[in-house]
């Protein structure tokens, strides 16, 4: 296993945080979660992520204003966005603005780490999914 | 029906007014008829008996008129043969002659008299034709002796004492027959102008009876027509307004007008039952367009739950009682969330019969807010509530009113720009007392000047084909009318627009027992 992905992962739900952290920490993966965009950002300013994952729609900041900061800041740092049901066309958006991958609510956190993986393959690295597995 | 008429798309509904449509029509239909038709047929009736009781009574009085003139006549003719006689008589006691002129004088009147005899007995009596006849042939008798004495004993003629006597006796007889014969002339002209002024009177008070009649006659149709139409119209303009109350018996009686009531009374089911249906299509679009949101606003909880749980299906074999127990709080918690959140639209949208009742503003403002926060929050907008402390409460349908707010919240969502906040505001109206106004402000484009004339037309809409119908605000100014109340709205093109709702505190809707 090479380095831990960093990730950072921004929902304004905190349910999604507190589950999704272990669940991704299993693969191997340094999670970071935020609530706030506005503090989420700031983040993203100080420390280059290898992956940031972000709800679309929150109030403070949408999760296309998170994308263009983050490839403003970190051109490499792929990004993953959480879209709701009625949210689709936002998606489809998002990717044309370079987003790496969307994932609809609700989803399965093995949706999610699938998506990580395929993230981490582009970003020539790898997951381990073996912890997981032991356990399902 | 407790509840106001035409609002509501309630099956329950349709069927109460189709009952009270139904009690109104027999209430026109059982009292009894009296047609503008018979009321014209009974006054021309009355009308034509009035002057065929003139026309008799001026017939009779004509055939008397005429018989007077004939007894006149013969009055006049008797009254000349007598004179005549008489005439003849003096020269024969002057000059002894003519007495055969007088006989054939007397002879005459004594004819026509006879002639006459019966209409003469019918005016004077019997007794007075007995005696004119009587005097008639003692009159004749004297002279036939005079005329017998001539031929067989001439020298008598000049027996003076003797003609004496006859003249005396034949002169007081001719003079009495003449009297009568002028008597009878005076009185018969008295009675024929009498006849003549009768007539002439019945001719000025048929006429001034018959303009009486005409008068009550006319004031009786017209009055009766004129009012009918007067009240017909205030229904057309009450019917207009949207008050779909049906029209119900004001008479003792009915008529063609009952007929017209009775149309009109189905023309009102059916613009009731559409009106219903038309409130309840607006209602299933909003219904539409909050579903969207709603089932946005449901994944969230269901992700929260569903990552729970298979966190908890991955993780079963080495997590605390502590931390399983916290994982299925949260499920359990996401699970009512979910609820509340399908709960208000399912509140909204239930059918419910329309009832009236005490509302308490902010309530039904919250909830209509809870209601559409999904929407504004998709659209990226805030939405904030102010209720001045103290407001007096209202009375309606808390359904439609919040369909009412609905709308102009999603207006208001649909007109701003993102992260602009939408501010719904109550408080006392200022322009008059006992009123409350709901105020739905935005900050977006606001409407044109030209167009705000028409803003509550039906099927206005200045959004793009296939996004609006047209119908929510008219459909609202309807329902807010019903209400006793109005919408009016401000608006300026760049800064937004103030929709106010102002409804009456204290208004008590109608209902069919009040009319």
């Amino acid at each position: 296993m090479s380095d831990a992905l960093e990730i950072l992962l921004l929902d304004d739900e905190p349910i999604v945080g507190k589950r999704l952290k272990p669940a991704l920490a299993k693969i191997g993966c340094n999670v970071e979660v935020f609530q706030d965009p506005i503090a989420a950002v700031d983040r993203i300013e100080k420390k280059s992520f290898d992956i940031v994952v972000t709800d679309i729609r929150m109030d403070e900041m949408d999760g296309m204003q998170v994308l263009e900061r983050v490839q403003a800041r970190s051109p490499r740092t792929k990004v993953i966005m959480i879209t709701g049901y009625a949210m689709i066309a936002l998606a489809r958006e998002a990717m044309e603005k370079g987003a790496f991958d969307f994932i609809a609510k609700p989803f399965k956190p093995d949706d999610l780490r699938k998506v990580i993986a395929k993230a981490a393959e582009a970003l020539g690295s790898s997951v381990d999914f073996s912890a997981v597995n032991e356990n399902t | 029906m407790a509840g106001m008429d035409g609002q509501n798309g309630n099956i329950q509904d349709v069927y109460d007014r189709m009952e009270i449509i139904g009690d109104a029509r027999r209430a026109l239909l059982e009292r009894k008829r009296f047609n503008v038709k018979t009321q014209i047929f009974i006054a021309n009736a009355l009308v034509f008996v009035l002057a065929l009781g003139v026309a008799v009574v001026l017939i009779a009085n004509i055939y008397r008129i005429q018989r007077r003139m004939e007894f006149l006549e013969f009055a006049n003719e008797f009254s000349i043969e007598i004179q005549q006689a008489r005439r003849y008589e003096k020269n024969f006691f002057l000059y002894r002659t003519n007495l055969e002129d007088a006989l054939e004088n007397i002879h005459a009147a004594q004819a026509v008299f006879i002639a006459n005899a019966e209409p003469f007995a019918s005016i004077l009596g019997r007794t007075q034709q007995q005696s004119v006849l009587r005097q008639l042939e003692t009159y004749t008798d004297l002279l036939e002796e005079l005329q017998e004495i001539q031929r067989k004993a001439p020298t008598r003629l000049f027996d003076a004492a003797f003609m004496g006597d006859i003249e005396n006796r034949l002169r007081q007889n001719g003079k009495d027959m003449v009297t009568m014969a002028q008597g009878l002339m005076g009185k018969e002209k008295a009675a024929l102008t009498r006849a003549l002024q009768r007539s002439i009177a019945i001719h000025m008070l048929s006429l001034v009876a018959l303009l009486v009649v005409l008068v009550i006659n006319a004031y009786l149709l017209v009055g009766r027509i004129v009012t009918m139409l007067t009240r017909f119209s205030a229904y057309a303009q009450r019917i207009a307004a949207g008050d779909f109350t049906p029209i119900t018996p004001r008479r003792r009686y009915r008529d063609e007008f009952t007929e017209l009531a009775i149309a009109i009374n189905e023309m009102i089911k059916e613009l009731a039952n559409r009106e219903a249906a038309l409130i309840q299509t607006h209602k299933m679009r909003a219904i539409g367009t909050l579903t969207a949101g709603v089932a946005h606003e449901l994944n969230n909880p269901m992700n929260n739950i569903m990552l729970t749980a298979h966190m908890l299906m991955e993780e079963n074999a080495t997590l605390s009682a502590q931390e399983r127990l916290e994982m299925l709080t949260d499920v359990a918690d996401e699970t009512s969330r979910a609820k509340h959140i399908v709960a208000n639209l399912l509140d909204f949208a239930r059918e419910s019969a329309a009832t009236i009742q005490t509302l308490e503003l902010e309530k039904l403002l919250r909830d209509t807010i809870r209601l559409a926060e999904n929407q504004v929050r998709m659209s990226g907008n805030k939405i904030e509530l102010q209720v001045t402390d103290h407001l007096p409460a209202i009375h309606g349908d808390g359904q439609k009113l919040q369909q009412v707010f609905l709308n102009l919240i999603l207006n208001a969502v649909d007109a701003s720009p993102k992260g602009s906040k939408i501010q719904v505001i109550a408080l006392p109206y200022d322009k008059a007392p006992d009123h409350v106004a709901i105020k739905v402000v935005d900050y977006g484009h606001g409407i044109p000047r030209h167009v705000l004339s028409s803003i509550f037309d039906p099927f206005f809409t200045t959004k793009a084909k296939g996004h609006g119908t047209g119908l929510g605000l008219s459909v609202s100014q309807g329902i807010v009318a019903k209400h006793g109340g109005k919408i009016v709205v401000s608006s300026e093109e760049g800064s937004g627009s103030i929709f106010t709702v102002v409804l009456p505190v204290t208004t008590f809707p109608k209902t069919i027992h009040t009319f």
